[in-house]
């Protein structure tokens, strides 16, 4: 009896002693030596799902070229990998080694010092990549990431509504017909009140503001200036907000939650449009509607106004990034650059992957210009390849996901408390100013 | 052979028995409470040094409209489902005590069995019911005729308060229905036998006897309650994000948010220390009132 209650108490302990120093064996672990003797290096990679898949189209490839480096994938939500690894990153540790983060979210990391400095490294591809994803990766003039690909946005429409609606209906036609977002408008109350379809889908309430900030970035505009000024407030962006709330007044969106399940299927029957990234092409044949192959179709991004510079906009990409406090700094760019510094693997995640690299050695390739079917035989990734080049060069900047944040406040006060939208975005844009990170 | 050392363990081990617990305790929440009062006064965002603020965090604190707007949000979720929650839980009980019900453990079971079911599941399959464009909560009531237009059970902030709060309620009344048939089970038999040769019916037996017993049961439910609607995270978290308009944002979600998305860590701290005040005070005043 006596006995057994200090084994009892032994295993509590133990139990308690080695959750505290869970992590310590866990590292040590990583490293073991393989058959030739050389040392053998598991890096820890944290990426979500569609990311991992694109990913998996190399692993063969890389585990040829590199046997002595184990890679395990960690698979997380898109946010809960940002997420996590910002509160990783606080507490110093090293794992994971390489993450994948978006744009959207790459300059806060930047921002907070977590990632490691791979200026030399990524050298050889600065002029290799888009232009307009290095801003986000910098900081002081040292980069800390590795673009990996980019989100031009375009109009996808459906064809078939839009004939039904009596509209024309191929890409040339439906590209000369809205060609700024006011022939947009005309077009949304055409097809609403021949078809009863909407023209697209966003929420009232629960808005991710992508649509939005699309509309600002093709213009020009951002949340911010190039010193850092929160420019919400001005007369330019405030008429995109009366823009979007006409829309929603009128009865021309169908209202649900972006990424919700009542969006995904909205998506399939129930919009005509989506002005969104060229990711969409996945989303739409892989898990929205694979079976409607032809029925959807790409034009190019409607503008505000005709003589805008720019005719694009660029929504969501991402990129790769090493942990500061990675034990094996080495291994882990050797798959960054693996992946995303070679033109063939490249290739791979864009045309089988759905990632469209923001690599642009492939844009020429031939494997890279192939008709789509599920598009009707469209060549799409030559128009997101023309898209990318036409996209005003501006960052997300580390504020950004705190101004996404409340600005989907400010739609809600608009809809909800039918505030002007102007008053919102007064509101809106004093509140940034409260909780800019200085 | 009961020597001194027999009467050492004998004291020492109900000591020795509970010492896991306590080590645990001390490590896990008593260090993290009293580091997270110093942090609440610094400025901190998890990588910097510390930088020593005072009291600044708190006066900040007494400003922020959205945190008195967070323990406003949790009062009427507290109010929207607690009086009927204890109410369901207490008939159940009742009816579930009565010597003569045939398949109580199946009953309870079920009705227990929400409570056991991982959250973010039940969040999943709310949000799927309650959803504005095709939930099924949404079409019947359309169908039905109950309602001319959908509700937007999850976008306008009267409703998401209440698509929250049911949920909760879901959730917690077999909890407090186990709780209650506890402390039903404790009532003296031969209370409600004298009674009933004194002339007593059934309803008066429950005013005077049932009840008055069970205030003890009351309190201990009513202040785990109080407790859990205010410090409410996965449900609005997954549900709502804490929208519209912050209508469903709790304390507690406030603080994640402000921890480990804006790292500001010393704020974050400032309301935990705040919130464990208000909850300090708030089970004292239940102790007040529910006092014998």
């Amino acid at each position: 009896m006596k006995r057994k209650i200090i084994l009892l108490v032994l295993l509590a302990l133990m139990l308690i002693i080695s959750a505290c120093s869970g992590d310590g064996s866990k590292s040590t672990s990583n490293q073991r030596t393989n058959g030739e003797g050389r040392e053998k290096v598991k890096i820890i990679v944290w990426v979500w799902d569609s990311a991992k898949t694109a990913l998996d189209l190399n692993m063969e490839a890389f585990e040829k070229e590199y046997p002595h480096i184990e890679v395990e994938y960690q698979i997380n939500g898109t946010d809960d990998v940002f997420n996590k690894f910002l509160v990783a990153s606080t507490s110093g540790d090293a794992v994971p080694d390489v993450i994948a983060v978006q744009s959207s979210q790459l300059s806060r990391l930047v921002e907070v010092g977590s990632l490691l400095d791979i200026t030399d490294r990524v050298e050889p591809y600065r002029d290799k990549m888009n232009a307009f994803k290095w801003p986000d990766t910098e900081k002081d003039g040292r980069i800390y990431a590795m673009p990996w690909d980019s989100g031009p946005v375009v109009m996808f429409y459906r064809k078939d509504i839009f004939e039904q609606a009596g509209l024309p209906s191929e890409p040339h036609e439906v590209g000369e017909l809205i060609q700024t977002f006011e022939d947009y408008y005309e077009a949304a109350k055409i097809i609403k009140e021949k078809t009863g379809v909407y023209m697209y889908s966003d929420s009232q309430t629960a808005s991710n503001n992508r649509f939005f900030e699309t509309i600002m970035w093709q213009r020009g505009l951002w949340y911010f200036d190039e010193e850092g000024n929160v420019t919400l407030n001005t007369p330019e962006v405030v008429e995109i907000g009366e823009y979007l709330k006409k829309f929603m007044e009128e009865g021309l969106v169908y209202d649900a939650e972006p990424w919700s399940d009542s969006w995904l299927n909205g998506l399939k029957d129930n919009v005509a449009t989506i002005v969104g990234a060229s990711w969409f092409d996945g989303v739409l044949s892989g898990q929205v509607a694979p079976d409607y192959a032809g029925k959807w179709a790409v034009a190019k991004m409607p503008k505000w106004s005709l003589d805008d510079p720019y005719s694009s906009a660029n929504d969501g990409g991402s990129n790769m990034a090493i942990n500061k406090n990675s034990k094996y700094p080495e291994e882990a760019w050797a798959f960054v650059e693996f992946m995303l510094g070679r033109a063939e693997s490249q290739l791979n995640m864009t045309v089988d992957g759905g990632l469209f690299a923001s690599y642009e050695p492939i844009y020429e390739d031939e494997r890279f210009q192939q008709p789509s079917e599920y598009f009707g035989g469209q060549d799409i990734r030559s128009i997101f390849a023309e898209a990318v080049t036409e996209i005003y060069p501006q960052s997300y900047t580390a504020n950004f996901p705190m101004a996404n944040q409340i600005m989907t406040n400010a739609f809600a006060k608009v809809f909800l408390n039918n505030v002007s939208v102007e008053q919102a975005f007064a509101e809106a844009e004093q509140e940034i100013k409260d909780k800019l990170i200085q | 052979m009961f020597g001194r050392r027999w009467q050492f363990q004998y004291k020492a081990a109900p000591y020795v028995l509970i010492l896991p617990f306590f080590l645990s305790f001390f490590l896990f929440s008593f260090i993290p409470l009293i580091f997270s009062f110093y942090t609440s006064m610094t400025r901190w965002n998890g990588f910097e040094d510390r930088e020593f603020v005072g009291l600044m965090n708190f006066q900040r604190l007494l400003a922020d409209q959205l945190f008195w707007k967070t323990l406003w949000n949790s009062v009427i979720i507290f109010v929207l489902h607690v009086p009927l929650m204890l109410f369901l839980a207490l008939t159940l009980a009742v009816l579930l005590n009565r010597p003569l019900m045939r398949a109580k453990g199946f009953y309870r079971t079920s009705i227990f069995l929400p409570n056991v079911i991982n959250v973010v599941a039940i969040v999943f399959v709310f949000s799927l019911l309650f959803n504005k464009q095709d939930g099924l909560v949404n079409t019947l009531l359309l169908s039905a005729g109950f309602i001319q237009e959908p509700i937007g059970w999850l976008e306008t902030e009267f409703w998401s308060r209440v698509s929250v709060a049911l949920m909760v309620l879901y959730r917690w009344t077999g909890y407090n229905m186990i709780l209650f048939l506890a402390g039903l089970q404790t009532i003296p038999r031969e209370l409600y036998e004298s009674a009933y040769v004194d002339g007593a019916n059934g309803v008066q037996a429950f005013w005077r006897i049932t009840l008055p017993n069970m205030r003890r049961i009351f309190l201990f439910c009513s202040v785990l309650s109080t407790i859990g609607t205010f410090a409410l995270f996965t449900e609005p978290y997954v549900l709502t994000n804490g929208g519209p308009l912050y209508a469903t944002m709790t304390p507690i979600l406030y603080l994640y948010q402000e921890a480990f998305m804006n790292l500001s860590f010393g704020y974050a701290s400032a309301i935990a220390v705040a919130f464990f005040f208000i909850m300090m005070l708030l089970t004292i005043l239940q102790l007040r009132v529910f006092k014998d």
